[in-house]
């Protein structure tokens, strides 16, 4: 949702200032070093509470050839809006996307499209590492039968250059060549100014916060894709860079700053996404996750409709349900389908966080009608399942 | 006003807008500002 800063002001008397760059914090006087980049202006600014809401900024390969022209990130909304006016004037054939996450495949999208002839490079034996494998191939498989080229287990090496701009990708395993290259890597938070101002970092150089967004030091906060989270179900630090967390977080700070009492309730990484018509979603722990903090699990997977299998625009669904083998308790959900998948990862949202087991999933009182679901919810099918495994 | 408490904001998207909206609600006499290097506000989430 986009305000201008003139409503911000208006509407809600608070002072935005646009082209505005804080260059340094001083935490022990209180104040920050801002520059008015459109006027060549410098002074401190000094606060009772700071907050620092700084983001994320995508991760470029430090690989030879990089800052060659023709490779793109699209982190910001100019950076889409120049992107797109590029594929509008110059009309490039081909692309090769870098990075199998969520910008990656929506950008496969955007190319398909246009008619591009797309190419993905991953380094990992999958596309969108947060969803297990078995769960991955059918995204795979979408990919390839929506045209895209994958190139799975093959990492990233360098940039094949000809007068400034790129021309090729060269992987450990090939070279592709191509007229644009989007890069999907991931982002790192942005924490530099905290990082000069001894600000302590956790998690991935994420700012270290407390519950209630609060650094290490007095009277500063920090929230968003620049701040810790922590994991709902582990407690332990986690860094989250959503949209969602980032408006969560926002608000708990917020009301902090303002003397009021809010503490961040945590995350479970709940995300969706959609590459064409396949909708992706998960929540809570996944396999690799589990194995690492050597919890004992059962798992289940089953396909089947989106809607009442005779019912148009009925398509296929795969759900994937995790649960602790010793309390039955459901640990983590992945779904990938057509059409009416992805939202239902809100219902094992819920089922997490209130701690439900399996079999009380499977006992849940879901909405039907024809056009919603199968009789029985894919949800609901999957829980019994798992519940057989699990107390 | 001299004794409002001041809040500064370094970033105006998801997060800091968020917060800069919750904090002036929760206390009308908060002075808040925000610092956005780019030229807009609020875009993503
Ligand atoms: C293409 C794309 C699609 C996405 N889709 C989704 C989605 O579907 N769902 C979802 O939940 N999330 C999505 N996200 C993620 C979401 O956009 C981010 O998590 C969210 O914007 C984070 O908000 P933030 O306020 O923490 O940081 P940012 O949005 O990164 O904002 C930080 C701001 O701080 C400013 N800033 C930084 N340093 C300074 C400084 N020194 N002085 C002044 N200003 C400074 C920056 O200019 C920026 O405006 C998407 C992101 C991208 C790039």
């Amino acid at each position: 949702m986009a305000r201008t800063p003139e409503e911000f002001r208006t509407k809600q008397q608070i002072d935005v200032r646009v082209l505005h760059e804080v260059v340094g914090i001083d935490p022990k006087a209180g104040r920050v070093r801002v520059v008015d980049l459109s006027a060549n202006r410098e002074w401190w600014e000094p606060y009772d509470h700071l907050l620092i809401a700084t983001g994320a900024v995508p991760l470029r390969p430090k690989v030879p050839g990089a800052d060659a022209a023709g490779i793109y990130g699209v982190h910001t909304l100019e950076s889409g809006i120049r992107l797109r006016k590029i594929l509008d004037e110059s009309r490039p054939a081909r692309a090769v996307i870098v990075g199998g996450g969520y910008i990656g495949l929506e950008m496969a999208e955007a190319f398909l499209l246009r008619g591009m002839q797309v190419s993905l490079v991953e380094k990992a034996p999958q596309v969108m590492g947060t969803l297990d494998e078995d769960m991955a191939v059918h995204i795979a498989q979408a990919l390839t039968d929506r045209g895209v080229t994958l190139h799975l287990n093959e990492g990233l090496e360098a940039f094949e250059v000809r007068d400034g701009r790129v021309r090729a990708v060269i992987t450990s395993q090939r070279s592709l060549e191509t007229d644009i290259v989007l890069l999907g890597m991931g982002v790192v938070p942005n924490t530099d100014l905290a990082r000069e101002a001894h600000i302590p970092l956790g998690e991935r150089g994420a700012v270290r916060v407390d519950r209630r967004m609060a650094t290490q030091v007095e009277g500063v906060w920090a929230a968003g894709d620049c701040a810790e989270s922590f994991h709902r179900l582990t407690g332990r630090p986690i860094h989250v860079a959503l949209g969602t967390v980032a408006n969560r977080h926002g608000r708990v700070a917020g009301m902090n700053m303002a003397g009021g009492e809010a503490s961040f309730s945590g995350v479970l990484g709940t995300a969706v996404t959609r590459i064409c018509s396949l909708e992706i979603a998960r929540t809570g722990l996944q396999t690799r996750e589990l194995e690492a903090l050597g919890r004992s699990f059962v798992s289940r997977t089953i396909e089947s409709h989106t809607r009442a299998g005779y019912f148009p625009g009925s398509g296929r669904i795969h759900v994937k349900l995790l649960a602790d083998s010793d309390t039955g308790a459901v640990l983590g959900a992945q779904i990938v389908g057509e059409e009416g998948a992805a939202k239902r990862i809100d219902v094992m949202a819920a089922a997490i966080t209130a701690g439900l087991t399996a079999q009380e999933v499977s006992e849940l009182d879901l909405g039907y009608a024809p056009p919603f679901s199968p009789l029985w919810d894919p949800l609901i099918i999957a829980a019994r399942l798992l519940a057989k495994d699990a107390p | 006003m001299g004794t409002s408490k001041k809040v500064v904001i370094i970033g105006g998207d998801a997060a800091g807008m968020s917060a800069a909206s919750v904090a002036k609600r929760k206390d009308p006499n908060l002075q808040v500002i925000v610092f956005e290097r780019g030229p807009h506000t609020s875009y993503s989430a």
